[in-house]
């Protein structure tokens, strides 16, 4: 098959901007975008650079971005990019700085992994015996465990894109993988540094980190983890636990959630009083709900629920 | 076509509209929605942070009222409930022993989940159940003066292997219908990206940042309005589009239509009944072009 792509070069020596080049190419039919690249550079310009070692998504080097998507180049044949219609466009990772064409600089992300403390502290002294773990406890950080640190979900997230200090889905995916190991011995201290601003509570849950991993480490379930256990640890003191109380209470106290109230709950009074421009500006529009809420039928039947659950406040 | 309707907490408060012009455009294409008057909120992905088995109890109860009322299908207008009850109802049908857990405290209030329940929302039941050729049969007011951008939102797409209906790498359904009425579709970098929702109240700047992207990514491509099946994503990128123009010091002032308004729109009701007052960003000179063109 003979293919156009599109590739983004940029070289901080020779010009100012980056640019897309064009070239065509014959592959096989069962070609991967690596194969293309690889193409490219013997036979036609051997001035692309790009990086790669295993060819088999395992050691997570040859990353880029294809059409708006972030996807290991070794592992995604031409026919398999669904999402493409028209030429194939291939350009570095996102949310990182671009060295040369599709090499980025990867300290940043290296960065908010070591963030994260990411060894076991043991709970004892290592001595001669083994510290066996149950099949049961390895399996809830089974997924975390297999990432391979290639950067798509980093390159694709929505928070990252707009907050250079958001830790980020495979630094949070990792921090899980050593909260969730019952050998380790500093799981408060652990959460409490999660709990911070820029760390577990400011994902949007956009799930592109899901959709993107290649190797099933679905780093937002691992997030929502981070923060479940946070919150079983009393870690309430910040906006995203308290987002999440006001959830349940509102749940409890009305069935519906109180949007007047939410933000109040959430960020609280004096950060709610920078709000209040806003909230005129909706007023007038029509869009603030009355604060006092009525219940919902069978009402009594959610709190009954509660009871027997015995659910804390 | 019957539903139990399942509108969520933002589109029964502060996007009223969205509920509104849901309940005419069924009324119009003669789809039976019936309300769920004694459901909760489902926690939208934040209940089961705060605590896991209440999620699933509450959920269930949700489920157990549409069986209660003879009916195995939900239809919501929210993407994040969407998202949040198909999650939880899969795990619910998918294992015995949580659902027996469930219905042990649910039975102690009267009631029960069978497990025989399914979600969907407005967006799939027209593509899907109800279908688009006969959707155009109904239109009376063609969109054929606007470029609409389709705005799916996070959760109509992903997890697929949780919601699963179509390439969320490559959605069609919304394009689809905005065809439907008349319209153009336009192509841009944010159509299957965040709108920040989720984090407003949590990192707030970096929220309204990506909620502005996408509205800079669908004007760039030459959109005159934007359209999404989500009340949640309406608040995003049209109650707060001006604080994302403050932060980037640029001005999109791009009209952003629920789902359900710009099909009642097409469907030709009468545009009193269609809350444009409410928008924050105008969207009166797209309404004048429509009328304009329905002559």
């Amino acid at each position: 098959m003979r293919k156009k792509i599109l590739i983004r070069r940029f070289d901080p020596e020779t010009v100012d901007e980056s640019f897309l080049q064009a070239f065509n190419v014959d592959l096989p039919q069962n070609a991967t975008i690596l194969d293309a690249l690889i193409k490219i550079k013997e036979e036609q310009d051997g001035t692309i650079s790009f990086r790669k070692s295993c060819r088999s998504a395992i050691c997570g080097s040859c990353a880029v971005t294809v059409n708006g998507v972030a996807v290991l180049a070794c592992n995604s044949q031409f026919k398999s990019i669904s999402w493409v219609e028209g030429d194939v466009i291939i350009e570095p990772l996102g949310n990182l700085p671009v060295l040369k064409d599709l090499i980025v600089r990867f300290y940043p992300f290296w960065h908010e992994v070591e963030k994260t403390m990411p060894w076991l502290e043991p709970k004892e002294e290592i001595g001669e015996k083994e510290n066996i773990v149950s099949a049961e406890d390895v399996a809830i950080i089974d997924e975390s465990a297999n990432c391979i640190m290639c950067g798509c979900c980093f390159g694709d997230c929505t928070i990252r894109e707009t907050d250079d200090n958001f830790m980020g889905p495979a630094a949070l995916a990792k921090a899980w993988r050593f909260v969730g190991d019952t050998r380790d011995a500093i799981k408060t201290e652990r959460l409490e540094l999660l709990s911070k601003a820029c760390n577990a509570w400011d994902c949007t849950r956009c799930n592109l980190c899901i959709d993107r991993c290649p190797k099933g480490v679905r780093p937002l379930d691992q997030i929502v983890r981070i923060r479940q256990e946070a919150m079983k640890a009393g870690i309430k003191d910040n906006k995203g636990a308290r987002h999440a109380l006001a959830f349940q209470s509102d749940i409890k106290n009305h069935g519906k959630l109180n949007e007047t109230t939410m933000p109040l709950k959430t960020v609280g009074i004096i950060r709610s009083l920078g709000m209040i421009p806003m909230a005129l500006r909706m007023q007038m529009k029509g869009k603030v709900p009355f604060p006092i809420q009525k219940d919902i039928e069978g009402i009594k039947e959610v709190k009954k629920i509660y009871k027997i659950m015995e659910v804390d406040e | 076509m019957k539903y139990a309707y399942y509108p969520g907490c933002a589109a029964e408060a502060i996007m009223k509209e969205a509920d509104e012009t849901t309940r005419q455009v069924a009324r119009i294409l003669g789809i039976e929605l019936i309300d769920m008057k004694n459901a909760t909120c489902c926690g939208a992905g934040c209940l089961d942070e705060a605590n896991l088995e209440l999620s699933y109890v509450i959920n269930a109860r949700i489920f157990a009222i549409a069986e209660s009322m003879g009916l195995n299908s939900i239809m919501t207008i929210c993407s994040t409930c969407l998202q949040t009850m198909t999650k939880i109802n899969q795990e619910l049908q998918s294992d015995p022993e949580l659902l027996e857990r469930v219905n042990k405290v649910l039975r102690k209030t009267g009631t029960e989940y069978r497990g025989n329940v399914q979600m969907t929302h407005l967006l799939w039941v027209l593509v899907k159940d109800y279908g688009l050729d006969k959707v155009k049969k109904h239109v009376k007011r063609p969109l054929n003066m606007l470029n609409v951008a389709a705005f799916y939102g996070c959760h109509t797409l992903r997890p697929a292997e949780i919601l699963g209906y179509e390439d969320p790498r490559n959605p069609k359904s919304l394009d689809l219908l905005i065809k439907a009425l008349g319209g153009k579709t336009v192509d841009y970098r944010g159509k299957t990206r965040c709108c920040g929702f989720h984090t407003l109240l949590v990192n707030e700047r970096a929220s309204l940042k990506a909620g502005g992207k996408r509205l800079q990514e669908a004007k760039d491509k030459g959109a005159d309005c934007m359209v999404t099946p989500c009340p949640l994503c309406d608040v995003s990128l049209d109650v707060y589009q001006s604080e994302a123009e403050k932060l980037y010091q640029k001005k999109t002032q791009l009209p952003v239509f629920n789902l359900s308004q710009l099909i009642a729109l097409a469907l030709g009701v009468d545009v009193s009944d269609l809350s444009f007052r409410k928008h924050l960003v105008s969207p009166k000179k797209i309404i004048s072009a429509v009328i304009a063109a329905e002559g």
